[in-house]
């Protein structure tokens, strides 16, 4: 055989294999070629009647050919179907075998989204104790002796003067007292009032409140574009605010902040109650009776403050009807919040 | 509170807005309508004045009459089942065909208990008036049969619900909610008339008032009225009242409660005559003073409370309720009016000590301008003697020590600019202010001092200026713009740090729980009560089902997963992150705890879920678990330690160490633990200190170059008593292997029984490798016997057969 001829058998073996449909026509291929009394093997032994000039260039081709044809074949046995007698099918519709992550709480999903679209504005997250005192949960934050919060009625209290804070705004105090403006953090935590549990109050919940002092001008229009901008990123692209005057003990001016319901668009249904708007928190200028019990000069300094609770965001967000169900931990609850 | 919109309108036009307009002006004012409400309906011609001619009782019910009702033209039969229908009656009868209001149906010819019916006999409620469905209407007997009903009815009210805020105690009345809204559209405010004739002897020669609490009480007025006539009061009046849930309960008090509703400022008469002395005492109550109150409950009170007292007794407590020995009767003609103006603190703490809140609290807590209580008096004096021919004594008592009459606040213009963020000019500010009765009483190009009406007992600041200011040139007008990042280089790691401590058990197949701070102490002690002693409790919890501060997470991780347990889901991993509490000797202190438990077949490929799970699989899943964190946050190596705990089995309790440092517990839940949800499959929970845990999550190692020269691999396996450990004879190996051996890792274990004897069938994989070289396969073979042997002589393994 001369090496052209060679080269021909080479093309006719590598199609054979190519061409074979299934299991049987591949092993007879097989067998011609490289089996025992094979094509290939022949050859071998056909090696001294080649032209001793060639010899080695066609017992080299001879090595490759028969890698190539190796290689090629055992490719194809995977790929032609099996005999049925040869062995167990493989069920692809088996499901797979992996652990299935788990999920994180609704409510740290809120706060973990809130600090992330307050993290792009410059806001770090701040943290306090649950258990605060009586001056940094009400009289740091400018709470009159007989204003209604005070009483005990709606206050965990331990004493005259340790009590479970009823908001995150001590995390406020705290900070301020310990660091000079600019201050800009958002304070998610967990704070508690003595409500009785319903579908919409819960004695234990979370909030999230957020401060920005600084020392050159910061005006209600900075307060409004910043939860405009959070209105946007949590609730999406087209839910808007509006301000609506109101009362806090340690802001003032004081405003509620709506955002216009993200299931109507503000045309009005059943989550918002008809009117377009869902009230979503409370917000203002920094009292400045406040900077003066954390030692601040009002005169220096500039600030608003707003806050609002975790768990109402999750429930208007996940569409979720009672806040008992927060707590409950039913994992057929919990495992729809991937 | 409730604001009837006719009343409104008797102080500033409002009548041509519509309710929806108004609603906008208040809640933009800052007022909240928490609700609207119409009283009454729009009466057709299907309704009139009936006439109950005849009246008898049903054939076949009891409770029914079978009536005729002339409606001025024709007599109808009429079945109605109001106790107090009789015959002489005059009626609201809605005719066939008539639709009532309450309800919407429309009235038809129907049989009823075998009796025809031809119409209806209307009670309040059906016609939308009151609440009221104890009977029918009974209308006055002067009307004529057949009017329409509409022409003696009073007209459709809107009537608003308002909330309002703490601060703007000014507008816990109607004249207050018509001066926000003169403001706000920028129209009159009409006040009533507060003149009245006088005659006789003066007010001071019939009583004498002493305030010995001019703290609790800065101003206290009297007034004397004599000879009223206590007759019902005029339809108007008892309406109001009634629009606002205030029962009409004759004139003299009818005035009272008319004139706080009206203004604002609480009143109390008092029957003059039954006043020890003709004296009023303000002063404070004596410890353990008795006073039965109007509502015929007996009060007992203590030092810190004003009280009205006459020579000998508390009379009334001071702003919150009178008593009842002096209060108004029907037989009443003389008496001593009090208007005064009592401090909010103490109003607030007595009211709150006692448990009951009235109007009169729930203004004074607030505030009342110390102005209205002589305008309050002279408002009630005038209806009284208009309304009930009354005569006013010339004069009143008014014993003033009020502070300051009048305060003044600066407004610097640009730093309210700045602070509301428009550009508003000096004069638009001052004309808002001026239109909410702030009076100016300097001003230049940078400042005006502004002089506070009496009413708004909020203002004290400039920052409360710069809120009216807002709040009038309206919120909406504040622009919006792209909001502006300011980078403060405070330390957010604890929170990252957190964050990756959830991601992390996340992935690894936890679901997050979370639950309340405090639960039972039972369900405590269930758990533990060792700790007993050292739980931070609440003195005044919701329930007793949470009255303890939790000093665990793994109460709560346990009955989580016995009541998932229960409503039948197979397997789950939960995780929670939170704080627990204690109590050391009287100093409270909390803590940041990571809870992790499981149950099920968690840990097994879903083709192998139905094996019963055994211990000691599940805690080296939980094992695993707790590796997988410790190395993603850098914690170090973690370590179990047997221990005891009385809510886990003998055998099956852990202490976590890791790093070195004792971190928390795990272990398989007590059989006893898991009986209440029926479990016999495990329950594996392990808590560890979050500060161990986060302290180094975001530490980095040195980097360590990727090996270049091949690793030789090797495995021993071998025979070993069951009670050598792992880590045992991980120690063996290391002790005697060079430093080539990059790793052991044990790849199979069995126990098998020969001769009577448990013996563990244990294969090691040894890797060795050498930073700067290949090693020889005769170096390793070497390494390998120096092993076999040690771990004969030192641990006793027999070699087993490959
Ligand atoms: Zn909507």
């Amino acid at each position: 055989m001369t090496l052209a001829e060679l080269e021909q058998s080479y093309g006719e073996s590598m199609a054979a294999v190519r061409d074979a449909t299934d299991a049987t026509a591949l092993d007879q291929v097989r067998v011609r070629y490289v089996g025992r009394n094979g094509l290939i093997p022949a050859l071998v032994k056909q090696m001294k009647d080649v032209p001793a000039a060639d010899r080695p260039a066609f017992g080299k081709r001879l090595q490759t050919w028969r890698a190539e044809l190796e290689e090629l074949l055992e490719a194809r046995k995977g790929e032609v179907a099996a005999p049925v007698a040869s062995g167990p099918v493989f069920d692809a519709t088996l499901p797979g075998q992996w652990s299935v992550p788990g999920v994180e709480h609704p409510v740290t999903q809120v706060i973990a989204e809130v600090a992330r679209i307050f993290g792009k504005l410059g806001f770090t997250v701040a943290d306090g104790p649950d258990v605060e005192t009586r001056f940094n949960n009400f009289t740091a934050l400018n709470t009159a002796a007989h204003h209604p919060s005070m009483d005990a009625a709606d206050t965990f209290w331990f004493d005259d003067d340790l009590l479970l804070r009823t908001q995150t705004s001590p995390v406020q105090v705290r900070v301020m007292t310990a660091h000079k403006p600019p201050v800009r953090i958002i304070t998610p935590g967990r704070c508690y009032r003595r409500d009785t549990t319903d579908a919409t109050h819960s004695a234990n919940f979370h909030q999230t409140e957020g401060l920005y002092v600084d020392t050159r001008p910061v005006s209600l229009a900075d307060l409004k574009s910043t939860l405009a901008y959070f209105a946007r990123e949590m609730m999406g692209s087209k839910v808007g605010v509006r301000f609506r005057p109101h009362f806090f003990p340690f802001t003032e001016p004081s405003v509620e902040v709506d955002f216009s319901c993200h299931i109507c668009g503000g045309s009005g249904c059943r989550v918002c109650k008809q009117s377009g708007w869902i009230e979503i928190a409370g917000a203002g200028m920094v009292d400045p009776r406040v900077y003066r019990f954390v030692g601040y000069d009002p005169e220096e300094v500039y600030g608003y403050a707003f806050g609002m609770g975790v768990e109402r965001i999750a429930m208007i967000k996940y569409g979720i009807k009672d806040i008992r169900h927060l707590y409950e931990n039913d994992v057929r609850f919990l495992s729809q919040f991937g | 509170m409730k604001v009837p919109v006719s009343w409104l309108n008797e102080y500033v036009d409002v009548a041509d807005l519509s309710v929806k307009e108004l609603s906008d002006k208040l809640t933009f004012a800052g007022i909240e309508v928490e609700g609207v409400e119409t009283v009454g309906a729009l009466l057709d011609d299907n309704f009139v004045v009936g006439e109950v001619v005849a009246c008898e009782r049903h054939p076949n019910a009891d409770r029914l009459s079978v009536c005729r009702v002339s409606d001025g033209a024709e007599e109808w039969q009429v079945v109605c089942g109001a106790p107090n229908v009789r015959s002489g009656l005059k009626v609201a009868f809605a005719k066939i065909g008539a639709v009532v209001p309450e309800g919407g149906f429309v009235i038809k010819r129907a049989k009823l208990r075998g009796v025809e019916s031809f119409g209806m006999i209307c009670s309040a409620r059906e016609l939308q008036l009151s609440e009221d469905h104890e009977g029918i209407m009974e209308l006055d007997g002067a009307l004529v049969a057949g009017t329409l009903l509409r022409e003696v009815l009073p007209a459709p009210e809107t009537v608003f619900d308002l909330e309002i805020t703490w601060n703007r105690s000014d507008c816990l009345s109607i004249i207050g909610v018509a001066r926000e809204f003169a403001a706000v559209l920028k129209r009159e405010l009409r006040l009533p008339s507060v003149d009245f004739s006088e005659a006789g002897e003066p007010a001071s020669s019939f009583a004498k008032v002493v305030v010995e609490d001019t703290v609790g009480c800065p101003r206290y007025t009297a007034r004397i009225l004599q000879g009223i006539k206590d007759r019902p009061s005029p339809a108007w009046m008892s309406r109001r009242l009634e629009l606002c849930g205030v029962r009409s309960l004759g004139l003299t008090v009818d005035v009272t409660n008319y004139v706080m509703l009206e203004c604002g400022q609480p009143l109390h008469a008092f029957d003059y005559t039954t006043l020890a002395e003709r004296t009023i005492v303000v002063r404070r109550a004596r410890q353990g003073e008795e006073l039965t109150t109007i509502d015929g409950e007996v009060r007992r009170l203590d030092t810190d409370m004003v009280v009205i007292a006459d020579a000998v007794r508390a009379t009334a407590i001071a702003g919150v309720m009178g008593g009842e020995a002096t209060e108004v009767t029907g037989t009443t003609s003389n008496v001593l009016l009090e208007s005064a103006t009592f401090a909010a603190p103490s109003i607030k703490a007595t009211a709150t000590k006692l448990g009951m809140r009235s109007e009169s609290s729930h203004r004074f807590e607030r505030t009342v301008d110390g102005e209205l209580a002589d305008w309050g008096s002279r408002r009630a004096a005038a209806l009284l003697v208009e309304l009930g021919g009354a005569t006013a004594a010339p004069g009143v008592i008014d014993i003033d020590n009020r502070k300051a009459k009048s305060t003044t606040v600066a407004l610097r213009f640009k730093r309210a600019r700045d602070v509301i963020g428009v550009e508003l000019g000096d004069d638009a500010m001052v004309e808002i202010l001026e239109r909410l009765g702030f009076v100016v009483t300097e001003r230049d190009g940078v400042r005006g001092v502004f002089k506070v009406p009496s009413w708004r007992c909020d203002i004290e600041l400039e920052a409360d200026l710069i809120e009216e200011v807002a709040r009038m040139h309206g919120l909406d007008a504040i622009p919006e713009r792209a909001p502006v990042a300011v980078v403060s280089s405070d330390n957010d790691e604890p929170f990252r740090a957190r964050a990756k401590c959830r991601a992390t058990l996340t992935s690894l197949g936890f679901t997050e729980a979370m639950h309340y701070s405090f639960l039972s102490a039972a369900e405590l002690d269930a758990f533990d009560k060792r700790s007993g002693a050292g739980r931070l409790v609440l003195p005044n919890p919701v329930s007793a089902d949470y009255a303890v501060m939790r000093d665990s997470l793994l109460p709560q991780m346990v009955g989580t997963l016995g009541r998932n347990a229960s409503r039948q889901v197979m397997s789950c991993a939960l995780f929670e992150m939170g704080r627990v509490f204690g109590n050391s000797s009287g100093h409270p202190w909390e803590e940041e705890r990571v809870a992790l438990g499981i149950l099920g077949a968690v840990g097994r490929g879903k083709l192998d879920l139905r094996r019963p799970v055994k211990n000691d699989e599940a805690v080296l899943w939980l094992r695993g678990a707790l590796e997988a964190l410790a190395v993603k946050l850098h914690a170090g190596r973690v370590e179990l330690r047997g221990c005891e705990h009385p809510a886990m089995e003998k055998g099956w309790a852990f202490e976590i160490v890791i790093d070195g440092k004792m971190t928390g517990v795990m272990g398989a839940i007590s059989g006893a633990l898991r009986h209440q949800w029926r479990l016999t499959a495990p329950m594996v929970v392990a808590e560890l200190q979050a500060e161990v845990l986060l302290a180094n999550s975001f530490a980095r190692g040195v980097l360590q170059d990727v090996p270049t020269f091949p690793a030789v691999r090797r495995d021993v396996a071998f025979l070993i008593s069951e009670s050598v450990t792992h880590e045992a004879i991980v120690g063996c190996i290391k002790k005697v292997a060079p430093q080539e051996l990059t790793g052991v890792e044990i790849f199979d274990m069995f126990n098998l029984v020969e001769s009577g004897v448990v013996l563990r069938s244990v294969g090691y994989a040894l890797e060795f490798r050498s930073t700067s070289r290949t090693l020889t396969d005769n170096e390793v073979n070497k390494a390998i016997e120096k092993v076999m042997q040690a771990l004969k002589d030192e641990l006793k393994v027999v070699i087993r057969d490959k």
